[in-house]
């Protein structure tokens, strides 16, 4: 199995994965800038729940959202373990750097492309287009999650014009 | 030499000249000088235009320019009188030329034959009827000089696109060309390539031009070929007759025009070079750029001359893009200085903290020069539109006297040319919609002649600019019935005079009948509006019926580091810009719990905004609170707020398009802690919180 992976690069993928309220997410590491501690993140007025805030990385000013309010589900608690995934979203022909908060970290794993589920249709209770596929790791469901369109910057810019009306 | 390089050059100037031009003409025509210098520089920039395309061989450009600047010469030697219908017709041929220049940029767009061929004719009305004036050039001619040209072209010259032919032909336009002898040096026929230049000429120039007029024809040939150029003994009298200031020998006969800049140069750097300690004077005979003779008379000139240096301005070109970079190192500079400012209060150290606020101090003064590097005067867009005024008031029959007042006034260069197309637009509507018709206007007992007025001032920290006209105002029912047949409001939605007016700036939004070609054609105030608040500015509009409408545009001086002044609510740092501060005061207890937001300014009502709950920020409000009193044009407010920090320099960082909904907050700045602030947009605050406060009394 392991052989066959190395022979075609393009047929497994690194992910990382990380929790959010118990379930495991992954995500492609080619968006994954670094992680760091949850830490020093300046609330915005006036700003829906899933904007935490903004975030001084070495000097720019990054924006920092909630997955899991993003997901529909309850808030995210901060904790010692609580991590923002600085992430790189192409908006608009170009890069935006963006921060997502999840409970805790786990693992960069590699995929198999044909391993790869489709979404289901229902049932993760997170909309459909959020969602990659899902991968079965060992004897745990990883949900892979489109990384730019959780993110998508003009969705969520839309969604705060609507809450500041 | 690269040649796309150097055409591009030559558009570049072309353009500014012509830029020139027209702003002379248009001070001519309304009265504001008719000096001759002015109509000196509108010589000179025809005659640099004409100059330059004809080292091209833009030959059609030549040709026009030509006609034109026969005209203006006999302009400047007072022969002609500069009235109304030659200033229009000199527009013309600026408009003229500058399209042929367009047409050099992009040449798929034809050269307009037609109408330079009438402009020709035209201007050969003013040449050819005194026969008077046709006897002048003859005159001038008894007392023109001999220079003695000697020219060895360089092999590559063909090469580098250049063609001696029409630098001969340039140079008849300066004046006449005598004993022309051409001695070619053939190679061997083996080793004769006929894209290689062999050319030797040598000549007798009969004109009155100076020695770097002359040397200006053989620019583009000068790297490649090797010209001499000797004056004639006139030179030295003019040399003998300069008035007496303290100069170099080399500045001494370039000015003269014995010798070239270049040749100047090359002379010094020779002299360097060699590291010998041969006079200046001899190098250049060596070189034979001069003879002996005229370095003596140089040279018993210059022992005459006492010490003094005359004061002139210069001018540097820098490519934007390197102020930019360093105006954000000046940016980063800032921020670090931030930082240690931190960490300089934390250690407590007399010493350290002295020669800190050295530093301080001149990072201060730095980023001030920085900055200013990028100011122009807002003139610059005004005189553009001076342009426009002129041309719409023809077209549209109206008379219009445009008036300028504070076209000094400093702006950030981006901000300028950002300014400039709303600003157009604005002027364009007054000037169709604002202004009557003379017959309106003698109707309705006003002077025929409409009023514009520009104007450009510094107030508490922003530029205002404000475009008013004395036409008829806005017509509020007429607005009204447009925006509700245009769905923009609802039927019986009850509006105050200024949200009327507001409307205007609405998408799809044009009240005029018929969409003439100035106005109206599809641009709207939308765009105008969208513009101005893309540059953190804010546009207000104020009329009275038939007596005029005035439109404010206030901008910020810069768009990126400012003075603030350091608030937090909530734990949340604020930054308010430090120049619309005017004092802090305390809070009062028994006002705290009162439910009215206003409170007694020494005698003056100060209503006041609690930032806690505008903001919706968490927490319950401190025993302590303070209000800052910020103050915008004429607007006073005060704003609640935790705690103060005092002043500090921030580096304003955009917002991020998440938040491009957000009011209130103009952007984010590093704080020396590390942590983010934001910066007030105080008159954006305040409108915000005005218009929550009116929709709580809706419900």
């Amino acid at each position: 199995m392991d052989e066959q992976f190395n022979k075609d690069p393009l047929s497994h993928q690194h992910f990382l994965t990380f929790l959010l309220r118990d379930e495991c997410f992954g995500i492609s590491i080619s968006s994954v800038k670094e992680i760091i501690e949850y830490d020093n993140v300046t609330p915005i007025p006036l700003m829906p729940d899933f904007v935490k805030g903004v975030l001084n990385l070495r000097g720019d000013v990054v924006p920092v959202i909630d997955l899991s309010i993003r997901f529909n589900k309850s808030a995210t608690e901060i904790s010692k373990r609580t991590c923002i995934v600085i992430l790189e979203i192409l908006f608009e022909e170009q890069i935006v750097t963006i921060g997502a908060v999840v409970d805790s970290v786990s693992e960069v794993i590699e995929i198999n492309m044909d391993n790869i589920e489709p979404a289901p249709t229902f049932g993760a209770r997170i909309r459909a287009q959020f969602i990659l596929g899902v991968a079965n790791v060992g004897e745990q469901f990883v949900i892979l999650l489109r990384g730019e369109r959780v993110l998508s910057l003009d969705e969520m810019a839309a969604i705060i014009e609507k809450v500041a009306d | 030499m690269d040649m796309t390089q150097a055409r591009s050059l030559f558009i570049d100037e072309a353009n500014s000249l012509l830029a020139d031009m027209e702003r002379f003409l248009l001070e001519i025509e309304a009265g504001d000088a008719t000096s001759a210098q002015h109509i000196d520089a509108i010589f000179r920039a025809a005659h640099t235009i004409k100059g330059s395309a004809g080292l091209f061989g833009f030959d059609h450009i030549v040709a026009f320019t030509h006609n034109v600047e026969s005209v203006l010469d006999k302009v400047r030697s007072g022969q002609l009188a500069l009235d109304g219908d030659l200033i229009n017709l000199m527009l013309q041929c600026q408009d003229h030329t500058a399209s042929l220049i367009r047409q050099l940029e992009d040449e798929s767009s034809g050269i307009d034959l037609v109408t330079g061929t009438a402009l020709i004719k035209q201007l050969h009305l003013y040449l050819d009827p005194a026969p008077v004036v046709a006897a002048a050039p003859t005159a001038v001619l008894t007392d023109t000089e001999h220079w003695q040209l000697d020219v060895h072209y360089g092999e590559d010259v063909f090469r580098d696109g250049m063609d001696p032919l029409s630098q001969l032909h340039y140079l008849q336009s300066l004046g006449e060309l005598q004993q022309v002898r051409l001695l070619p040096h053939w190679p061997a026929p083996a080793a004769f390539d006929p894209e290689s230049c062999y050319l030797q000429l040598k000549f007798e120039l009969a004109s009155t031009a100076s020695k770097q007029q002359i040397a200006d024809v053989f620019e583009f040939v000068q790297d490649s070929s090797k010209v001499q150029i000797s004056p004639p003994q006139q030179v030295k009298a003019s040399l003998a007759a300069l008035p007496t200031v303290d100069e170099k020998l080399g500045t001494l006969l370039v000015n003269a025009g014995a010798v070239t800049e270049r040749e100047l140069q090359s002379a010094l750097s020779s002299q360097k070079e060699h590291d010998n300690n041969q006079a200046l004077g001899q190098v250049l005979v060596d070189q034979g750029a001069v003879s002996s003779e005229m370095v003596a008379v140089a040279l018993d000139k210059q022992k005459a001359t006492e010490h003094k240096r005359p004061a002139d301005f210069q001018f540097l070109k820098v490519e934007a893009r390197k102020l930019d970079e360093l105006i954000n190192l000046v940016g980063e500079l800032v921020t670090a200085g931030a930082g240690i400012d931190v960490l300089v209060q934390e250690i407590a150290n007399e010493k350290l903290k002295e020669s800190f606020s050295v530093l301080t101090g001149l990072l201060e003064q730095i980023r001030d020069g920085a900055l200013g590097l990028r100011m122009v005067q807002v003139g610059e867009s005004f005189s553009r539109l001076r342009r426009i005024v002129r041309d719409v008031s023809k077209e549209l029959g109206k008379d219009i006297e445009l008036t300028v007042e504070g076209a000094d006034t400093e702006l950030d260069k981006s901000m300028v040319e950002k300014l400039s197309d709303p600003l157009m637009h604005i002027v364009r509507n007054a000037l169709d919609h604002g202004i009557e018709s003379k017959e309106l206007r003698l109707y309705k007992g006003k002077p025929a002649q409409g009023q514009l007025k520009l104007s450009a001032c510094h107030e508490a920290g922003s530029v205002v600019i404000e475009i008013a006209d004395d036409g008829a105002g806005l017509n509020i029912e007429r607005i009204r019935a447009k925006a509700i047949e245009k769905n923009i409001i609802s039927a019986d939605q009850e509006l105050a005079e200024e949200d009327i007016y507001k409307l205007i700036f609405a998408p799809g939004f044009s009240t005029a009948a018929a969409v003439t070609n100035l106005s109206g054609r599809g641009v709207g105030m939308d765009v105008v509006k969208r513009n101005i608040e893309e540059l953190r500015g804010q546009i207000q509009i104020s009329s009275v019926p038939d007596q005029g409408t005035v439109f404010r545009i206030r901008l910020p001086l810069t768009l990126a580091i400012i003075d603030g002044f350091l608030v937090s609510v909530a734990g949340t740092h604020l930054v308010l810009p430090l120049n619309m501060v005017q004092e802090c005061i305390e809070f009062q207890m028994s006002q705290q719990d009162n439910e009215r937001n206003y409170l007694d300014l020494r005698g003056e009502v100060l209503p006041f905004i609690r930032l806690r709950q505008l903001f919706e920020l968490a927490g319950p409000p401190q025993n302590r609170e303070n209000i800052v009193v910020v103050q915008y044009g004429k607007h006073r407010a005060g704003l609640v707020v935790d705690h103060l920090h005092g002043e500090l320099q921030a580096v304003i960082k955009p917002l991020n398009t998440l938040f491009r909904s957000l009011r209130g907050i103009g952007g984010y700045t590093i704080l020396g802690s590390g942590n983010v602030g934001l910066i007030l947009d105080i008159p954006q605050l305040v409108q915000f919180a005005t218009t929550l406060e009116n929709q709580s009394f809706v419900h």
